[in-house]
């Protein structure tokens, strides 16, 4: 089968990624869904309105460098460089949002699991890339 | 007409593969290589100068030399200098010296259209520096060091590594402030130590830790370029607005990652390590960095 030939440890950043823009549409530190605080804070015109958009920013620009790598191994440098663009962004919102919400870590929502471990599977799929040596597609 | 023209064609096109054949044979051997380099660094070269930089026996340089005879002449003077044909080569050894220096670069996936505008923003010069831009390399470096150093104060920014964290305070006394601004050049070496500390641990990499280090503030040039970006949105007071705050978080990630990008290629060309190798502390320590400020802010 044409898809088996895509099916390899690779995916798990795919899967990391997609982990991460569903987290988007989970609550984190609130009752609110991060979307749904991003739409209320860009309506109040609020200065770090973006920054509730950023996991869903992240997962999508992550996802651009998985499949990448997956589609061919050869790009797997700009892969890397692509997946730490996207991983800057969750940095950043990790930093600005945990930051205001430090007080209520302990009662975290299921969305900051899953950002954790969208963040963590890129991260690890990253690691794989560079580690592996192997020069052309399948396994 | 023609008929007489086609043995002239044929010697022409005879010697000149002849020529050709005895230029790539000079440059085939790394000695004759290093005396091409060393005449066409300072000009012209005494046989005296030549023995002591090459360290090789009298009757070897002099085998050497003779090969050299198309490239090479010697004048009155008793000096070497390069012939015509001994200038194109050392210039075609100093414009490949980056191919030369790490063959890795030449691997297809360094062709791509992303990595060849990296490439043609990464500071080679300067990164893998001559003996002859030592001395603006140098110059480049305090540079950055100074105008971080200030600019970080006039931020009121802490320094961790490829991270800024803002101390909260817009009015400070003046030595607390150069305090800050002095913790730009303590996280340059403590971000050095730890670049070469890793590379000597794990990848028993030793060797050129002094040019590794007078490039190494070159990794901080893209940070500057924020630091300058983010006091202009200071100063005009418009990280109000949600559209510049953004702005200056997208800035702040496309100059970390310009950042990570030239501390692999200088780990990359300076310590000989794969790129693939390089990635990895690049990636190691910006995420061990990140997690160290979580721990900090928690």
């Amino acid at each position: 089968m044409e898809l088996r030939k895509y099916i390899n440890t690779y995916i798990l950043g795919v899967i990391g990624s997609i982990i991460l823009i569903l987290s988007e549409f989970f609550s984190w530190f609130s009752d609110d869904t991060l979307i749904e605080i991003y739409v209320l804070y860009i309506s109040s015109a609020l200065e770090d309105s973006f920054l509730f958009l950023f996991p869903l920013l992240s997962g999508g620009i992550c996802l651009l460098g998985s499949i990448l790598v997956i589609y061919k191994f050869e790009f797997k440098v700009q892969s890397v460089i692509i997946s730490f663009m996207g991983l800057g962004f969750l940095l950043i919102f990790f930093f600005d949002y945990i930051s205001q919400v430090i007080e209520y870590i302990s009662n975290a929502g299921i969305g900051f699991y899953l950002g954790v471990v969208g963040f963590l599977l890129i991260l690890f799929n990253i690691l794989n890339m560079l580690i592996n040596n192997r020069t052309t597609n399948g396994g | 007409m023609s008929i007489s023209k086609e043995p002239d064609e044929q010697i022409n096109n005879s010697k000149r593969q002849d020529t050709e054949a005895r230029f790539y044979y000079a440059l085939s051997h790394e000695i004759r290589r290093k005396i091409i380099k060393l005449i066409g660094e300072n000009e012209n070269i005494s046989f005296t100068k030549l023995k002591k930089e090459l360290g090789v026996s009298t009757g070897t340089i002099y085998h050497h030399l003779d090969t050299l005879s198309e490239l090479i002449k010697q004048k009155k003077d008793k000096k070497y200098y390069l012939k015509e044909l001994g200038v194109y080569a050392y210039k075609s050894l100093k414009n490949n010296i980056e191919t030369i220096k790490t063959p890795d670069f030449t691997h297809q996936e360094f062709k791509s259209p992303i990595l060849r505008k990296l490439m043609k923003i990464t500071y080679k010069r300067f990164i893998q520096f001559e003996k002859g831009d030592k001395k603006l390399t140098i110059i480049i470096s305090l540079f950055i060091l100074i105008t971080g150093t200030i600019l970080c104060g006039l931020n009121n920014f802490y320094s961790i590594f490829l991270f800024f964290i803002d101390s909260g305070q817009n009015f400070m006394d003046f030595f607390l402030q150069t305090l800050i601004s002095f913790n730009f050049i303590l996280n340059f070496f403590v971000f050095f130590i730890i670049i070469e500390g890793i590379s000597q641990l794990f990848y028993k990499k030793k060797e050129n830790t002094l040019d590794f280090l007078i490039s190494f503030p070159i990794i901080q040039f893209p940070m500057v370029f924020y630091l300058i970006s983010h006091l202009f949105f200071k100063l005009f007071n418009i990280l109000n607005f949600s559209i510049f705050n953004l702005l200056d978080k997208i800035l702040l990630i496309v100059f970390q990652v310009w950042s990570l990008w030239l501390l692999s290629y200088s780990l990359s060309v300076k310590k000989g390590l794969k790129i693939e190798s390089s990635l990895i502390i690049s990636l190691l320590l910006h995420y061990g960095s990140f997690t160290i400020i979580l721990f900090v802010l928690v």
